[in-house]
């Protein structure tokens, strides 16, 4: 899975799902912040990323993800994770990010709290 | 958040031409807004500087009535410069700073585009796609006390040639509001990343010494380095010390030594570390990974150096085991910079992957630990099923042959030895008496030894059955000798076909009949039993015709060899025939002296006229008393036969 590396939009009416599948690293990161920087140009600022099959990301995808909720901040947009292992989720509340995007077990409860 | 204010020159977009002390006035307090929401911006908690850039180059465009305009931050691990905000927005290659060149950069507050100091001209030369695009006309350094930040470059100013005095002041004060955030940034951006490595560090140490397995180990502990420093491949060796060599145990990603020679050979990669490798220059990786096992201490390797994966930039360090040995060494490859760039490992780095390696060393400990008790414990229940075996191999009584007596002893090294002897009934009221001695232990001696008995019962009654159908007749010695070689090839075939060539039974067999008192026997590379006659004097049987032991040769070979052969012998009341296998006569004591065929015979020779049962007793404790406070290092087996 680590060694694949793919990035899946799925656009519903008023929000989107970005799954990512691979080493979220510069490479994926910056393939990750084009597609999401697309949709807020776009404007849609509703956005549910599913790293179910991102396993692993270093501090260069975390500052990447970081960018993005900025990005939506200034859009007054939201951002809910899903699909985290309980190290990422872990990781996430202490670099802060769970802090300005919501944190849940699968897509549905993703997208139902956008 | 604030919403972004208004470029000044739309503001004043109808009072262009103006150049009034009102307009002046305006443009200050416009500055002064914009200054606090600069200040607003950086304490917003929004550290990452390259999002927050194109809102500072605005700023700065706006307040000074600029329409075009670029800023670039210096990344000092690459030693260039990276547009992260520019006015036309347009994509830019880094521009690489020369050593001297910095020093020039630090001592200039402002540079003209076209008539840059000297020591910047080459500078301002590799610059020059980025300045025409933007049409820059002036150069400001972003720095903070002596260490170069960035820069920010400006386009035509509008309606003048040059910036008044005032305005260079203001910008002098925007762009040290701009080196501030930089700098903020950068601190931020390092406290995260270093916050988020010894999250990670304190996070994954435990959970890789979970791991029970060692290949998730191994894999947990590749792709946690790999995150940890930001690599983009990672790879763990672990050494086999006899071999002195070091072998790929996981690679990440999996194409990482897809490309080596010997992955090509479908061999794996392995190193040889054993003998020694000249020094050079500039060792290659294959050097530097043997040098870190050797030396115990971390290495480094250039792209231009990377034999083995690709031209990377590796780091190793060694993994130490519990005991100061050195159990593998673990790589990690191409550290990541935010934009795609490659830099060099740092000092912490190395630190760090130790510190990491360490842990990544009680946790493989851990997991082989784990496989070895499933191993033993696998071995324990494989041991038991063999004993069970075993055990059901070995006759619990041995029967009454009228005018004899009977008596055996097994005693296994272990909790499975490799002895056995048996006395079988055949049908025309003759016995079979076998010993035998298969090597090996455990299991697959258990199954070879039920194999032999299996195949020796088969031979025995197929033997009969021709008996019984008038062919040959019991009593024509010669056809029993044909029958009871024939046996041997037989049970040799059946042995060589059910094992390899170290797995090998010795094996005598006796025929008894009992109307006759005529024993005719067959050795396959057993210990030739002992005769004692009633008057003390004895003789070793099929010492002569000794075979060679059964699943050793293929028949062909055999036949080529020495062939099997019987020969029989007259048994007269009083005599003693004693079957032993070699734990007898190769007992030790401990002066290490061995029991011998010598003391097995003055002991028969004492103890001939008792009964079977007490002979067998007495030879036992002639034994044990020989071997006194020694270790047993083999089975030890007696079979003994006596005519009343």
């Amino acid at each position: 899975m680590l060694n694949k590396f793919d990035i899946q939009i799925r656009e519903a009416e008023e929000h989107a799902i970005i799954e990512t599948t691979g080493y979220l690293n510069d490479a994926l990161g910056e393939q990750l912040s084009e597609k999401a920087q697309e949709l807020i140009q776009g404007g849609c600022v509703q956005l549910v990323i599913n790293l179910e099959k991102t396993t692993l990301i270093n501090s260069i995808g975390i500052s990447i993800l970081i960018e993005i909720i900025e990005a939506l901040e200034e859009r007054e947009g939201t951002l809910n994770f899903c699909g985290l292992s309980s190290t990422q989720e872990r990781t996430f509340r202490m670099m802060a990010i769970a802090k300005y995007a919501g944190i849940f077990p699968d897509e549905e409860s993703a997208v139902a709290n956008l | 958040m604030k919403a972004p204010s208004k470029p000044l020159g739309d503001s004043l977009g109808t009072h262009k031409t103006q150049n009034t002390a009102e307009q002046t006035m305006e443009r200050l307090i416009f500055s002064l807004s914009e200054l606090e929401h600069l200040g607003q911006t950086l304490i917003s908690g929004h550290s990452n500087f390259n999002h927050s850039s194109k809102t500072y180059l605005r700023i700065t465009l706006g307040t000074l009535q600029i329409r075009r305009g670029a800023i670039l931050r210096y990344h000092a691990t690459g030693q260039n410069l990276d547009v992260v905000a520019a006015t036309p927005e347009s994509m830019f290659s880094p521009i690489p700073v020369e050593e001297d060149e910095l020093e020039a950069l630090l001592q200039h507050s402002f540079i003209d585009n076209a008539d840059p100091p000297e020591p910047l001209k080459q500078f301002f030369a590799r610059s020059a796609e980025l300045s025409e695009t933007i049409d820059i006309r002036l150069w400001v350094p972003l720095k903070i006390q002596d260490e170069f930040l960035g820069m920010i470059g400006l386009g035509k100013f509008l309606a003048r040639d040059t910036l008044e005095a005032w305005e260079k002041e203001l910008l002098t004060t925007l762009t040290h509001q701009i080196s501030i955030a930089i700098a903020y940034s950068q601190m931020v951006e390092g406290i995260q990343s270093e916050k988020f490595r010894l999250f990670m560090l304190a996070e994954s140490a435990p959970q890789i010494c979970q791991l029970l397995q060692p290949e998730d180990a191994a894999e947990q502990v590749v792709q946690q380095a790999v995150s940890l420093l930001d690599a983009n491949a990672g790879a763990l060796m672990l050494t086999h010390t006899e071999q002195q060599e070091l072998e790929m145990h996981y690679a990440f990603p999996e194409t990482l030594i897809e490309n080596t020679a010997a992955q090509e050979n479908g061999d794996g990669l392995v190193i040889s570390y054993g003998e020694d490798t000249p020094a050079s220059q500039e060792p290659t990786s294959e050097d530097v990974l043997k040098s870190v096992v050797k030396e115990g201490i971390p290495g480094h390797c250039l792209p231009t150096s990377d034999t083995l994966f690709g031209g990377k930039n590796l780091m190793a360090v060694p993994i130490p085991g519990r005991d100061g040995d050195i159990l593998g060494v673990l790589v990690v490859g191409d550290k990541e910079e935010r934009g795609g760039r490659i830099t060099s490992f740092t000092d912490e780095d190395v630190v760090l992957l130790d510190s990491f390696a360490k842990q990544a060393g009680v946790a493989i400990q851990n997991a082989q630990l784990h496989q070895e008790a499933l191993e033993a414990r696998q071995l324990q229940a494989e041991m038991e099923e063999a004993r069970k075996i075993q055990v059901n191999l070995i006759p619990e009584t041995l029967p009454d042959i009228p005018g004899y007596e009977v008596a055996g002893h097994y005693e296994p090294r272990g909790p499975v030895g490799g002895d056995y002897y048996d006395c079988l009934p055949l049908a025309t009221g003759h016995w079979g008496l076998a010993i035998a001695d298969v090597s090996g232990k455990g299991m697959q001696a258990a199954l070879l030894m039920a194999t032999l008995r299996a195949g020796l019962i088969s031979e025995l009654s197929r033997a009969e059955s021709m008996v019984g159908a008038g062919l040959p007749s019991p009593y024509d010695q010669s056809a029993l000798y044909a029958e009871i070689a024939s046996m041997a090839m037989i049970l040799n075939s059946l042995l060589y076909a059910s094992g390899t060539e170290e797995k090998y039974a010795t094996f005598f067999y006796s025929h008894l009949n009992p109307e006759t008192d005529v024993l005719t026997t067959l050795n396959a590379g057993h210990n030739p039993p002992l005769l004692i006659r009633k008057d003390g004097s004895y003789k070793w049987l099929g010492e002569d015709v000794g075979g060679i032991p059964l699943g050793m040769f293929p028949n062909d070979m055999v036949s080529s060899i020495a062939e099997y052969e019987a020969e029989h012998v007259q048994l007269a009341s009083g005599d003693v025939v004693v079957y032993y296998t070699d734990g007898v006569t190769e007992t030790v004591n401990v002066e290490d002296d061995y029991y011998e065929e010598e003391r097995l015979v003055e002991a028969s020779q004492a103890c001939k006229d008792e009964h079977a049962e007490a002979i067998r007793k007495y030879l036992h404790s002639s034994v044990m008393e020989f071997q006194g406070e020694a270790d047993q290092f083999d089975d030890l087996t007696l079979l003994i036969l006596r005519k009343q």
